[in-house]
């Protein structure tokens, strides 16, 4: 190999060696690149999907510090949501005494319910419920302000829910196993009972309470079959007397819930009888539990009421014989169902309930008065609910009724409700 | 294959951050969930096609389908990883929940916060509710059909809640963020 021969070669070595330094220093350059604009896109990404005002650092806001100026920050608009049922009843043709019922079977779009919120900012927001009954009844279901005064304590102000029972505040159809609410969180605590009023609100890790002023409900409503008849529903409702509800529930254990509620207020509203003012005190209370864990749905509820100046009511209302409002009711039931499919991968529920009642909404009356045994009743309901997903059931109940009078009719229901 | 990307900013835990119930940003999430971190490290997670079918398998039929592009934090002290955080954004009722979820070097879950709760807060997850999953895997008990308990009066919350964790735990699973670096 001759000198010349031996400096190409060389020449050439070195020239091929360095371009490819050169393209590996291009390759590395381009790999950077492609992760920057990689780590950009996945934090864009993240930014989307969990909103910027979270992953994006605290910042101060208009001379704020942070924890004042998060306020600015949080998402803010309308909460739309809604629930509702339709009823097919079927009623036996024959009463227990064997005599005709009378009975006639009825379809009924039984609630068709719209919910809206809107959150004016973390502290304060809306909400309400706009409530068609029966088709072609509209209502005002509650609609209130919520002012938080700190992470664990609010106040609230508007059309309020009054906190007692299980159903009064929790009522969508899926919330619960049978196809009608019980008669005892009807007649008793009259569900759906909402009255004008304020109050606080709170919630600790083991305990969540409410406590209200409302106007109270109007003795001019009640009769022999209960309280019902007494809510003022928020519209134009005489506010001469009011009322203090409140309700406190222990919620430390995963999937339970037991608690207690009452109400105390005068009825009368300013009603006169013999030219001396009729208070009509009333006093309701409640003791519940709600188990939600392993496939079982349980619940259990006793309520009472005491109706003071009873005599006096019946007078005002014209009540008189066995019609005469009970000075003291009593009602409670139990009620437990069982997820057939919970052992299985199915992603749908399936149900068997079953649920016990009694009721007297005249346990005791005022002299001069007899109690209608019609008014001391049980209601023993078994059927099946089936969910296919957590927010919609079809449920199918055959419910066995009995009173005192030998009246009572037997029914089975057919409802299907949804929640959204 | 999942990419695996250094991370470009890594944090380190300040003063411990503020807890407060479901405003919380997502730095001070981090910090209430590795206060004893040397550094916090954001990764992302690139999924093959395969990977999202097993993910998706593993967490199952109460799970929404899972992200291709899953960012995380890796929290370590000394030269050993201490855990994951991943956080979630769903649907509740009509509106957005974001969890922070915390996963163990065990596979278990350590930490939920609730980051941010658009919904009433009448339907929000109690403490003592989220307490349950601490220390579950992924195994079938961990379903609100069976081992998870419902919250009185806010079931799709309940529901929710159950299916971010079993997302989660199952990305975790495929992702495997603790052998050697992650994707």
């Amino acid at each position: 190999m001759t000198r010349t021969t031996l400096r190409a070669g060389l020449t050439t070595a070195l020239l091929t060696v360095a371009t490819s330094l050169s393209a590996q220093q291009v390759d590395t350059s381009r790999i950077a690149e492609l992760e920057r604009r990689m780590e950009a896109l996945s934090r864009e990404i993240e930014r989307l999907g969990l909103g910027r005002d979270v992953v994006e650092a605290d910042t101060s806001i208009l001379g704020l510090g942070p924890a004042a100026s998060k306020v600015y920050k949080l998402s803010q608009g309308v909460s739309i949501g809604g629930y509702g049922e339709i009823l097919y009843e079927n009623f036996a043709d024959e009463r227990q005494d064997g005599s005709a019922s009378g009975g006639r079977n009825v379809a009924d779009a039984l609630r068709a319910i719209v919910y809206f919120g809107y959150k004016f900012d973390d502290r304060i927001l809306f909400n309400s419920e706009i409530e068609i009954e029966h088709a072609d009844e509209a209502y005002l279901e509650f609609a209130y302000v919520d002012y938080s005064l700190t992470d664990r304590v609010g106040v609230r102000a508007g059309l309020l829910l009054a906190p007692l029972g299980l159903v009064n505040e929790l009522h969508e159809p899926p919330a619960f196993l049978d196809t009608k609410r019980s008669v005892t969180e009807s007649r008793i605590i009259p569900t759906t009972w909402r009255e004008n009023g304020i109050g606080l609100f709170g919630t600790g890790d083991d305990f969540a309470w409410r406590v209200y002023v409302m106007n109270s409900l109007s003795g001019a409503g009640f009769n022999a079959s209960g309280l019902r008849g007494g809510r003022q529903k928020g519209s134009q409702a005489l506010a001469e007397s009011l009322g203090l509800a409140g309700r406190l529930d222990y919620v430390g254990t995963p999937g339970l819930m037991i608690g207690a509620s009452g109400f105390r207020g005068s009825t009368g509203q300013a009603r006169e009888l013999g030219g001396q003012e009729v208070e009509g005190p009333l006093t309701i209370w409640d003791l519940h539990a709600d188990y939600e864990a392993r496939g079982f749905d349980l619940r259990a509820l006793v309520a009472g009421a005491r109706v003071g100046d009873a005599d006096r009511l019946n007078q005002l209302n014209g009540l008189a014989g066995a019609n005469g409002i009970g000075e003291e009711m009593l009602g409670w039931y139990v009620e437990g169902g069982y997820d057939v499919l919970s052992r299985t991968g199915a992603g749908a529920r399936l149900l068997p309930f079953v649920r016990y009642e009694k009721v007297n909404t005249q346990s005791a009356v005022a002299t001069g008065y007899t109690v209608d045994p019609a008014t001391e009743l049980s209601v023993l309901s078994l059927g099946m609910a089936w969910k296919p997903i957590p927010q919609v059931v079809a449920k199918l109940a055959y419910q066995v009724h009995d009173n005192a009078a030998s009246t009572a009719v037997n029914q089975w229901n057919v409802q299907l409700g949804w929640l959204f | 294959m999942a990419l695996a990307l250094p991370a470009l900013a890594p944090w380190t835990p300040g003063p411990a951050a503020r807890a407060s119930a479901q405003t919380l940003t997502q730095e001070e999430a981090l910090h209430l969930a590795f206060p004893e971190a040397d550094s916090v490290r954001r990764r992302t997670a690139y999924l093959t096609d395969a990977q999202r079918v097993r993910a998706a398998d593993l967490a199952g039929p109460e799970a929404e389908p899972t992200p291709g592009v899953v960012p995380y934090y890796v929290a370590v002290k000394g030269t050993s990883p201490v855990g994951a955080a991943y956080f979630d954004a769903h649907r509740v009722r009509t509106l957005r929940e974001v969890l922070m979820i915390v996963v163990g070097t065990d596979a278990r879950i350590r930490r939920i916060e609730v980051v941010r709760f658009a919904e009433p807060p009448e339907y929000a997850p109690p403490a003592g509710w989220l307490s349950q999953f601490r220390e579950r895997a992924l195994d079938a008990d961990l379903s609100s059909k069976r081992g998870i308990a419902g919250i009185t009066g806010a079931t799709l919350t309940a529901r929710a809640v159950t299916a971010a964790v079993r997302r989660v735990l199952a990305l975790h699973e495929v992702i495997r963020p603790f052998d050697g670096g992650g994707p």
